[in-house]
């Protein structure tokens, strides 16, 4: 079964009331949805985690949801502020892999269009867009990415650190 | 953590008790009982300006107090809508405040400039100073309430949410302490009164972040 927004805002409402069977529902709803949310956008190892991390997230913030807007944009928006968070960690280590399949996009074409790397890379310099597509989601070194694009090493290095900057604001607003 | 789960799900709901919804007019009516504190503290510490509500109030003070008043509002709606997460949300309305308050050190500069910097006495640069001082120590409390509230909320943009609430929080402060301050010239108020804004936003961009990260 997949639960549709009504039916989510309605858990939410009793879970918010205290009910212990329409919370455990909901989080397994949620589970569902952010296994699929996050499936296209981080790599199979680190989806369990994420999906914990959001779910404690979720569980913590309970009084931010309003029950008179939609339930939906509000769990996709701390789903996206778990991943960009996420995407920080990752950053910070130097070990960044946008892993995001956009050919799987299914009944979630909203959020995931919103959010896309594909439309996100649309504004950012072609030059940046190009480094971080060969040293971060294609595996190439920093000195295989400067012969292949013609861009010198340290530019490489510039435009991934400038272009991750950027993305990562541009998730932020998105 | 536990590794698995369903086995999280379980401790979660096993931890669930009733909450009580954030609402937005809660936000805001902390946010304006703050600011209703800072004016009586002015009121009861400095005391009030004498043409206060007489024919002879300056139109430069009431011009400035309600550019500030309104930047405050602004920013301090917005920290309140940003405590409750949403994708699509909208959180720009601030910028034409921010930007319609931006004409009064515009307007200060180009009339410094064509007074000449040499006109500045050191007792004007000392009093202004002194507003500056003041209007800081006014913003705390506000600056601690949105705080507290950004804490309780979700806010999805910290730093946004911080470089706001000390922009809330600095219009808030200098707002009440225009009340006091009796220098109504627009270089004063222009250069002196919305630094207080500026040096509130940049601590609170600076601060509040590892403050309210979730």
């Amino acid at each position: 079964m997949k639960a549709d927004e009504l039916s989510l805002a309605r858990l939410m409402v009793m879970a918010q009331a205290g009910d212990k069977q329409a919370y455990c529902t909901l989080l397994n709803e949620c589970q569902v949805w952010l296994r699929r949310y996050f499936g296209r956008r981080v790599a199979p190892g680190q989806l369990d985690d994420l999906v914990q991390d959001t779910l404690f997230a979720l569980h913590h913030k309970l009084a931010t949801w309003d029950s008179t807007r939609a339930f939906m944009p509000w769990l996709a928006a701390i789903a996206r502020y778990r991943w960009v968070d996420h995407l920080r960690k990752i950053y910070r280590a130097d070990e960044i892999e946008l892993a995001v399949d956009l050919a799987e996009v299914d009944e979630e074409p909203a959020i995931a269009a919103r959010i896309s790397l594909e439309r996100l890379f649309a504004q950012l310099p072609d030059a940046q867009v190009r480094a971080i597509e060969l040293v971060k989601i294609e595996g190439l070194s920093v000195s295989e990415a400067s012969r292949a694009c013609g861009q010198s090493e340290s530019l490489i290095k510039v435009n991934i650190h400038r272009g991750l900057k950027r993305l990562t604001a541009l998730i932020e607003k998105a | 953590m536990p590794r698995d789960t369903n086995t999280l799900i379980a401790q979660l709901v096993a931890d669930l008790d009733p909450v009580r919804p954030l609402r937005f007019s809660s936000g805001l009516g902390s946010a304006l009982a703050g600011l209703g504190i800072t004016l009586a503290v002015v009121a009861l510490l400095f005391g009030f300006r004498h043409d206060l509500g007489t024919a002879s109030s300056d139109p430069v003070f009431l011009l400035a107090a309600g550019l500030f008043l309104v930047l405050g509002l602004a920013s301090a709606i917005t920290v309140v809508i940003m405590c409750r997460p949403r994708v699509g949300s909208d959180y720009d309305g601030w910028i034409w405040a921010a930007a319609t308050a931006a004409l009064l050190p515009i307007a200060a500069a180009i009339v410094l400039t064509g007074r000449g910097v040499g006109s500045v006495s050191s007792a004007a640069t000392g009093h202004g100073l002194a507003c500056l001082a003041s209007g800081c120590a006014l913003s705390i409390l506000t600056f601690a309430i949105l705080v507290w509230w950004l804490r309780r909320g979700a806010p999805t943009s910290p730093e946004r949410a911080g470089l706001l609430t000390g922009i809330a929080a600095g219009s808030f402060g200098i707002f009440a302490f225009t009340f006091h301050c009796t220098f109504s010239d627009i270089v004063h108020i222009g250069l002196w009164h919305s630094a207080v804004v500026v040096v509130s936003a940049a601590i609170g961009r600076l601060a509040v972040p590892r403050l309210v990260r979730w």
